[in-house]
């Protein structure tokens, strides 16, 4: 099916160490979960079709190490990315306090300036909590991202972190082009709701 | 994997990791991050010699440095590098080295996977060059026989 595919899109994910990066992505990809996940060494790469209102994206997603020694490697592969997630652990207070460092990262490194953030709060199901959603909500929205809490391990909120992210880089002109044969995105007006019933999309 | 396998370090960081290293070395002391970093991408350079300068900067680390916590990374590393250059003997052995201290190690396990196919494939081609220089040589063979016979 190869042949409908609109567009490739560039996905980023970053956030510090330990959140869940790469848990998130295999639940996602594979529909896995190691709760014992090796922390990723550089940089890892996966790529996944997905079908948002209609349209088919292909994602080539760059899941980057969030250890300390990786950290002037890793800024590499921002470029040209048209999303990015962002990590934080809902578990660790220091993971939130971290966000600001990455974002300023993103605005040194990334090329293009109208780049998709997702904001996703990973580990809900754990039982010890030391950031609530809403200060996910107003982080979230002071610095115009879109915002998910989710969980690696119980899978709730991974589909859909990566299926608004895509929705909002196909909303956005200029992000990303049609393919060779020209393509053009239906824009009926129809103001479809995310398949999630935009239950985490906040701006 | 082969996207990973066949990445190419931008050249304008090859070349900022190369400054940072050669000061190092100016000054006589070179720290484990600085080599790192430059051996990292020279692993992704676009010349073979860049690959075999980055093995060699990471073969050094791995004697060099103490601690366990960055020997992971530099074995992963090495095992890509000897993939880039086609040399899965020696790819497979740090792979597996890798495998051994964290056997869970998903990255580790698809570079693996990914040598022991090239590996795979490498040999079937080796036979399949065999396996038709045997079919000329049968041919010539059949083919001096009939004229023999034709000849009597």
């Amino acid at each position: 099916m190869e042949q409908d595919v609109l567009t490739t899109l560039k996905i980023l994910i970053i956030g510090e160490s330990g959140v869940g990066k790469s848990s998130l992505l295999l639940r996602f990809t594979d529909d896995t979960f190691d709760p014992e996940q090796a922390a990723t060494i550089g940089v890892d790469f996966k790529v996944k079709t997905l079908q948002v209102e209609g349209n088919r994206a292909k994602l080539a997603i760059w899941d980057t190490a969030g250890q300390e020694r990786f950290r002037t490697l890793t800024p590499s592969y921002y470029r040209g990315a048209q999303g990015v997630i962002l990590v934080y652990d809902v578990s660790s207070r220091q993971s939130f306090s971290k966000l600001e460092t990455w974002l300023s990262e993103l605005e040194t490194f990334s090329t293009k300036h109208d780049i998709i953030k997702m904001l996703v709060g990973n580990k809900i199901d754990m039982d010890k909590r030391e950031v609530s959603k809403e200060d996910g909500l107003k982080f979230a929205r002071k610095h115009h991202m879109l915002f998910i809490e989710a969980s690696a391990k119980t899978k709730e909120g991974v589909q859909c972190a990566f299926e608004e992210l895509v929705e909002k880089i196909i909303q956005t002109p200029g992000l990303w082009e049609t393919d060779r044969r020209g393509l053009q995105l239906e824009r009926d007006g129809n103001t479809q709701q995310a398949a999630c019933g935009g239950y985490c999309s906040v701006i | 994997m082969d996207r990973i396998v066949n990445e190419i370090c931008d050249e304008n960081d090859l070349k900022k990791f190369q400054v940072l290293y050669q000061e190092q070395v100016k000054r006589g002391v070179v720290d484990e991050k600085a080599q790192f970093e430059y051996a990292w991408c020279l692993i992704r350079g676009k010349a073979h010699s860049d690959t075999k300068k980055g093995i060699a900067l990471l073969e050094d680390l791995f004697r060099r440095i103490k601690e366990d916590e960055g020997k992971r990374d530099y074995l992963f590393c090495l095992s890509l590098g000897y993939t880039r250059l086609k040399e899965y003997e020696d790819a497979l052995k740090y792979a597996k080295a890798l495998l051994k201290v964290e056997p869970e190690n998903r990255q580790a396990q698809s570079l693996k996977h990914y040598i022991e196919d090239k590996m795979k494939k490498d040999g079937l081609m080796g036979m399949a060059i065999v396996g038709g220089a045997a079919i000329a040589i049968g041919g010539l063979v059949g083919l001096g026989v009939a004229l023999t016979k034709k000849l009597n």
